[in-house]
This record gives structure tokens, C-alpha cells and sequence, in this order.
């Protein structure tokens, strides 16, 4: 595989020009460039048909989109037709971006952001911080290399790779991890904002996260937790200036 | 809130605008989680201690959130620098819930331009149909490049904007004891209940769900014997 390394860094910077239109489009574009440099001599027409192909209309988890750019660069070089690689790409929407977000925004991130915050109201400062980082990226580059290669290995029949992969199964069981860290977090974050406040303070908190709860659960979009805290510190204002 | 240096104010746009890019564009690689971005501000202004209130407090809004797709969220990392810039050299109790409240406008007011700047990515792309549609890849890269300098500048001008806003709260807001720690539990109650609601939503109400609550009785005892 050709310019994989540059199309790889290309990759953490797939959602660079992010659209309503191509979505992540443009920035697959941009990330096949390196690796279909070699079809430029072999085939120069073919060539142009892949670049026009590779920024097209695509959507999916930036932390998977490698499984398809790997799969889309090897079916040019195999010369598969132009539609059935649109399909491809078109096939690989929907799945790459439901395990990847499950995968990683509501897995993998809650979980290590919960360790984090723990971490934080244990005295870990800056190791807390430095664990969050180091650990999300070694997972998420370790996932970007796996799901380029495979991706090119597997050509069209990347579906099938994706099945037997470890994805799946890390997928169903990330779940637990992240809610067993978020919470242990919620409490403890509570706690170490809470206990120098005397018992009416904490009641008070307390009684706002209550309401707000309930409150931003009973109106759900139209009052999200930002505009609920903003509405709630704007009353105490009022209130507070009313002399109440 | 401290005074800034112009030195150090620069410093923070810089760093306001890598958090930005980091939300979507490049690299991604959690710099803009409001924990990170905040310690980090924290460290620049020579206040860790406030960095860390206010990112955390952020951080459970920020668990709210699951950015799928094309859905609206707000940017809380330029939020947390300037958050932080605000409640730096006050005692966090005092300072919390009025730099909080500023870092929720800021990070509105970056989901906004967020969305603005997704906007002119795609009037730039409608622009270079012709070229993408004769394959030319220098009209790939060209798109590419301009889409994360718009995405810069909006990072910067967030930034700033927010340094400005917390100097003008600084200046001309003045709080009585018991408005600043009743914005402060408020923040932190409304912080929670958005960590909570986040967390019961991603549960769903299989298997996580029982670790979540099982988390959530363990963090309780933990909290009561610390």
C-alpha cells in the first residue's frame, strides 16, 4: 500500500472541510490522494473517475472512515466498476458510523472522561489529565492503522472483514466500562464541588440537579441542560437584585 | 479574574484555537474535552486549581452531549479558556457559577458557528463543483485547507471574543457573597442534572444500566467517606 502513512495522518483530519452536503466527503478526498497516486501512472483516466469518486457524498465515524478509504483505494486499483464502489461507499455509511460512534463517543469516551474526573477528585491533576489523552489516542490511532489496512486488504470485501473483526465485540462490550465510570464519577465530582458548602448548600445544588433533571427529561430538546442552567442562573439574578 | 498579559492573552487564543479545531476538524484527539482544555488554560494563567473547577463543571455538560452526524452541540473547549481566564485568582467558590455561566453563552454562541462554518464548507465545495466534478485534486486539497483555516479563525474569534467578554463580566460585574456561591451551587447542581440526564440516556436500560447504578452507589459511598 502506497502513501498509507500520509494518507493515515490525512485521516485525523477527514472532517476538515465537514458539510451538510458531502458531509465527510471532501475530506476522504483528500485522505485517498496518497494512496491512489500509483493509479495516476498506471491508468490516468481511471484516476481521475477515483479522485472524483473519493469525494463524494460520505458520512460515517472518523475513527473507522479508514476501513472505507482503505476498501474504495483497493477496489480502483482492482478495477472494479465505478458503481459498484459508489455502492460500497454508500453501504458503508450506516454501519461504520453506528459501531464507530457506539464504539467511541458513547463508549470509549465516557469511560476514560469518567476515570478522568475520578482521577481529578483523587489528587491526580495533571496524571489525569495525561492519562485521558494518552490513553484515548493510543486506542484511537492503534483503531485508524487496523481500519486502514484492513480496509486494503479487504477490498470489496470489507463487509465480511468488519463481521470478523474485533469491532463487534468491542462494541458490545465497551457499554458497561462507561457506565461504571460515569457513575462513579457523578457522585464523587458532586462530592468534591459540595463539601465545603454546609448541609443548606448541598441541599440546595442538589435540589437544582433534581429539577433539572426532571425538568430537562419533561421538555426534552426544547430545554436542553445548557439552556436549563442559564434559565436557573438568570432567576437567581433576578431574584437576587428583586431582594428576595 | 486575574489580569492577562497581552503575552498570555495570546497565548490563550492560541490555545482556544487548537481546542476548536480539535471539536471536528483536526485532530480530534480530546484536547477539547473542557477537562483538558481548562487545566490547560488554568496552567497559562498561573491558576491549575481554577482550570480544573472549571473544566470539570463543564465536562458533566459536556457528557450530555453525543456528537453524531450533523447533530447541534455546543463547543466547550474555547468556552473552558475563557472560563478559566474569568474565574482564575478568585477563590473557585466565589468565582465558579459567574465564569460557568459565561463558558455556557461562549459555548452556545461556538455550536452557533460551528454550524456557520459547515455552511460555508459547503458554498466553498458548490463554488469548486466544476473542478471536483474533472477530478482535479488540487481542488480536494485546496477545499480542505480552506475549511480548517475557516474553522481556525472561528476558534480564534470564539476565543477572543470569549477573553473579552470574561474582562467585561471582570470589570462591571460586581456579586455580594450569597449571589456568588448561589450561582455557584447553581451551576453545580445544573452540571449535574446534565451528567445524570446524559448518563441515563446512553444507559438505555440493559446491562449498563445496572453498571451505571452500581458505579453510582460506589461513587456515593466513596464521596460520603472522603
Amino acid at each position: 500500500m502506497t502513501g498509507g502513512w500520509r494518507a493515515l495522518l490525512r485521516l485525523l483530519a477527514v472532517q476538515g472541510t465537514w458539510n451538510y452536503e458531502r458531509m465527510l466527503g471532501v475530506g476522504m478526498g483528500y485522505a485517498a490522494e496518497p494512496l491512489l497516486e500509483d493509479l495516476k501512472t498506471v491508468d490516468p483516466v481511471r484516476h481521475g473517475e477515483a479522485v472524483v469518486r473519493s469525494a463524494e457524498f460520505f458520512n460515517c465515524n472518523p475513527n473507522l472512515a479508514g476501513l472505507a478509504l482503505g476498501a474504495t483505494a483497493r477496489a480502483e486499483y482492482e478495477a472494479v466498476p465505478g458503481p459498484q464502489i459508489a455502492r460500497l461507499r454508500t453501504a458503508l455509511c450506516s454501519p461504520l458510523g453506528a459501531l464507530g460512534d457506539e464504539l467511541f463517543w458513547a463508549g470509549l469516551v465516557p469511560a476514560l472522561v469518567g476515570l478522568a474526573l475520578v482521577a481529578v477528585v483523587f489528587g491526580a491533576g495533571w496524571w489525569a489529565i495525561a492519562g485521558l489523552l494518552v490513553g484515548y489516542n493510543l486506542i484511537r490511532l492503534a483503531t485508524a492503522v487496523w481500519a486502514l489496512r484492513t480496509g486494503f486488504d479487504a477490498g470489496m470485501r470489507v463487509g465480511a472483514a468488519i463481521g470478523r473483526s474485533w469491532i463487534p465485540r468491542a462494541v458490545a462490550r465497551v457499554g458497561p466500562p462507561a457506565g461504571l465510570a460515569m457513575g462513579l464519577a457523578i457522585p464523587l465530582v458532586a462530592g468534591w464541588y459540595l463539601q465545603g458548602f454546609g448541609g443548606i448548600g448541598i441541599i440546595g445544588a442538589l435540589a437544582v440537579a433534581a429539577a433539572g433533571a426532571a425538568v430537562t427529561r419533561w421538555f426534552g430538546p426544547s430545554l436542553t441542560s445548557v439552556r436549563f442552567a442559564l434559565l436557573a442562573m438568570g432567576l437567581l439574578l433576578f431574584f437576587r437584585r428583586a431582594g428576595l | 479574574m486575574s489580569t492577562l498579559a497581552p503575552q498570555t492573552a495570546l497565548l490563550l487564543v492560541v490555545w482556544g484555537t487548537l481546542v476548536a479545531l480539535d471539536l471536528v476538524s483536526v485532530p480530534q484527539a480530546l484536547i477539547s474535552r473542557p477537562l483538558v482544555a481548562g487545566t490547560v488554560a488554568g496552567w497559562l494563567v498561573g491558576d491549575v486549581e481554577a482550570g480544573l473547577r472549571v473544566g470539570a463543571l463543564l465536562e458533566l455538560f459536556a457528557l450530555d452531549v453525543l456528537p453524531i452526524g450533523a447533530v447541534w452541540y455546543p463547543d466547550y473547549g474555547p468556552a473552558a479558556v475563557a472560563g478559566t481566564a474569568l474565574a482564575a485568582g478568585a477563590p473557585w467558590e466565589l468565582g465558579l457559577g459567574l465564569s460557568v455561566g459565561v463558558a455556557l453563552v461562549l459555548a452556545v454562541l461556538g455550536g452557533w458557528s460551528l454550524r456557520q462554518v459547515r455552511r460555508w464548507n459547503a458554498r466553498a465545495i458548490q463554488r469548486r463543483g466544476a473542478a471536483l466534478a474533472a477530478g482535479e485534486s488540487g481542488a480536494i486539497r485546496m477545499l480542505q485547507y480552506g475549511g480548517i483555516a475557516r474553522d481556525a479563525a472561528r476558534g480564534a474569534l470564539l476565543t477572543g471574543l470569549g477573553l473579552l467578554l470574561a474582562w467585561a463580566v471582570a470589570r462591571g460585574v460586581r456579586l455580594d457573597r450569597e449571589t456568588a456561591v448561589g450561582l455557584t451551587l447553581v451551576a453545580i447542581g445544573a452540571a449535574l442534572a446534565a451528567a445524570a440526564s446524559g448518563a441515563v440516556r446512553s444507559a438505555g436500560r440493559g446491562r449498563r444500566l445496572r453498571w451505571l447504578a452500581a458505579g453510582a452507589a460506589v461513587g456515593t459511598l466513596l464521596a460520603g467517606l472522603r
